[in-house]
């Protein structure tokens, strides 16, 4: 019991699709306060829902990996959202232990005028590793990036291949209980994500979780225990990564 | 930081305490330094004065001020210090604040891009912004310094208060700021609003002038503007009490300044858990 790292309890999250009644700018919003006396019940019944997520629970235990799998839409990004706390759920709870790094995106922080030296230490920071941390593992992060030669110069000339390889290469280098990662592992060559991969199993090796959403099955394969089928915002099925819910999944 | 029992965390869209988003701060507190590391940098790379512009800019602006209050105008008279430097006290902080305000309210809006995609307490943002401000704020008074000696003057006892006046008016600007950071996510329109208020604030603020040339019935309501007592403060702390202490002003500020801390960071807790649905 005590081994669970991540524990999603009945989590929702609804979205108004009615732009109308929500005032977007202060104009509407002073004319609803005018109207608001005006305004009737039969205006609200208007107001339609959508359910991004419903009632989504799924577990993750220490050293575990767990693959989301689903169609555009499904709620996968919105899920790792939530749990990266970057929008609140609007039913339902998340129980996290440990630290959790994120990977929605590689590179989020980094700005261009800034050199890639600089900007090790700016998105680690982000990813909450300290600046004491960071130089520790300064070689480590500069060594899998491959871009030690252009380390003193802004990213803004950068080719992309550099640029996502040194986001990538802070992100693994940050040392978190927990990594949520968003498709981010299908950057750079094939080389660099064969690295990427073999770093990842690495890590999970000694004992940290994951949560991974990707579309390559290869990916998955390599990485995850179990696979979480989401589909139209619910929880379509669970199961390891032994069982058939990824041919069926392909199907 | 990571080897002690992970505490647990439970996410289930509540906002957060005060004592539990104090924590946050200073866990992330790292990023902050960044951010405002990044922007001292990118402010002053490729500039080829680089670092002397944070004393070019409150030289010229004093020069600019005493020149148009004190010659133009013909304010410098009946005073006991020297009428640059009682510029210099309003001035400074005038431009401090004018610059702290938009500059955290166009903060969030401008990281969005960051916001969505990974999370550090938001709060972190903004005051980063006005830390940026603050530094260019704290050299700017070397320049004081300087003038003291220029003119051959020197600051009473009261300076002990003086960073009491500049904590006064950084809690100021980053509760300012705070609060528009995050009504400028939903309601854009502030972004327009803010600099056409800041021209009006100069005006009803005694960065260019003292005081002492608001009539006497005016006082009280001049005084609700929370810079008035701040600056006044400022200038009694640093030129040997000017016309007194000024007591009416300061305490008026305290008040207001207070209040605006308090309705702000309640405001920026409740707005930061759904920032990015409704960005």
């Amino acid at each position: 019991m005590s081994d669970i790292v991540i524990d999603i309890c009945k989590l929702g999250k609804r979205y108004s699709l009615s732009h109308h009644h929500r005032p977007d700018s202060l104009k509407a919003w002073l004319r609803s306060l005018v109207h608001l006396g005006a305004t009737t019940p039969a205006d609200h019944s208007t107001e339609e829902e959508f359910w991004a997520l419903q009632d989504v629970s799924l577990q993750v235990r220490q050293g575990e990996c767990l693959a989301l799998i689903g169609k555009n839409g499904s709620g996968k990004s919105t899920l790792l959202k939530i749990l990266s706390r970057i929008i609140p759920p609007t039913s339902g709870q998340v129980r996290v232990r440990g630290r959790v790094a994120s990977l929605l995106e590689v590179g989020t922080g980094f700005h261009p005028e800034l050199t890639g030296r600089e900007n090790i230490f700016l998105n680690g920071a982000m990813l909450g590793c300290p600046e004491h941390e960071i130089r520790r593992r300064f070689d480590a992060i500069v060594d899998f990036s491959g871009v030690e030669r252009f380390l003193d110069t802004p990213v803004k000339h950068y080719s992309s291949g550099m640029y996502v390889r040194l986001a990538y290469s802070v992100a693994a280098h940050v040392d978190a209980d927990m990594l949520i990662i968003d498709e981010v592992l299908a950057v750079g060559d094939a080389e660099f994500q064969k690295k990427c991969i073999s770093h990842l199993a690495l890590a999970l090796a000694s004992g940290k979780s994951a949560i991974v959403v990707s579309h390559s099955m290869p990916i998955i394969k390599a990485l995850s225990n179990h696979v979480a089928w989401l589909r139209e915002g619910r929880l379509f099925e669970v199961g390891s990564i032994d069982s058939d819910i990824l041919q069926r999944y392909a199907a | 930081m990571s080897k002690n029992p992970a505490p647990e965390l439970i996410i289930d869209g509540s906002p957060a305490t005060w004592q539990g988003y104090w924590r946050e701060l200073h866990a992330f507190r790292e990023v902050a330094r960044m951010l405002i590391r990044r922007d001292l940098i990118v402010r002053f790379r490729q500039t080829y004065f680089g670092l002397a512009w944070l004393l070019f800019k409150p030289l010229m602006l004093m020069a600019v001020m005493s020149f148009a209050f004190g010659f133009l105008a013909g304010f410098e008279k009946n005073h006991a210090a020297p009428y640059p430097l009682i510029i210099f006290c309003g001035v400074i902080p005038w431009y401090f604040f004018s610059n702290a305000v938009p500059d955290s309210m166009n903060s969030l809006v401008g990281h969005l891009h960051i916001i969505q995609k990974t999370y550090f307490p938001r709060a972190i943002i903004p005051m980063a912004a006005v830390a940026v401000d603050a530094i260019e704020f704290a050299i700017a008074w070397l320049l004081f310094g300087l003038g003291c000696l220029w003119f051959g003057y020197l600051p009473g006892w009261q300076i002990v208060f003086f960073p009491l006046f500049c904590l006064q008016l950084l809690v100021l600007c980053t509760a300012i700021g705070l609060w528009l950071s995050v009504v400028n996510v939903r309601f854009r329109d502030i972004s327009n609003l803010v600099p056409f208020l800041l021209t009006i604030g100069f005006f009803v603020t005694p960065a260019g002038y003292t005081s002492m040339r608001i009539p006497e019935q005016w006082q009280m309501l001049y005084a609700l503007n929370p810079l008035v007592g701040i600056i006044e403060g400022l200038r009694w702390s640093l030129l040997n009490g000017m016309d007194g202490f000024p007591q009416v002003p300061v305490v008026l500020s305290l008040a207001t300044t207070l209040a605006i801390g308090l309705i702000a960071v309640r405001h920026f807790l409740a707005a930061e858990v759904d920032l990015v649905d409704l960005a």
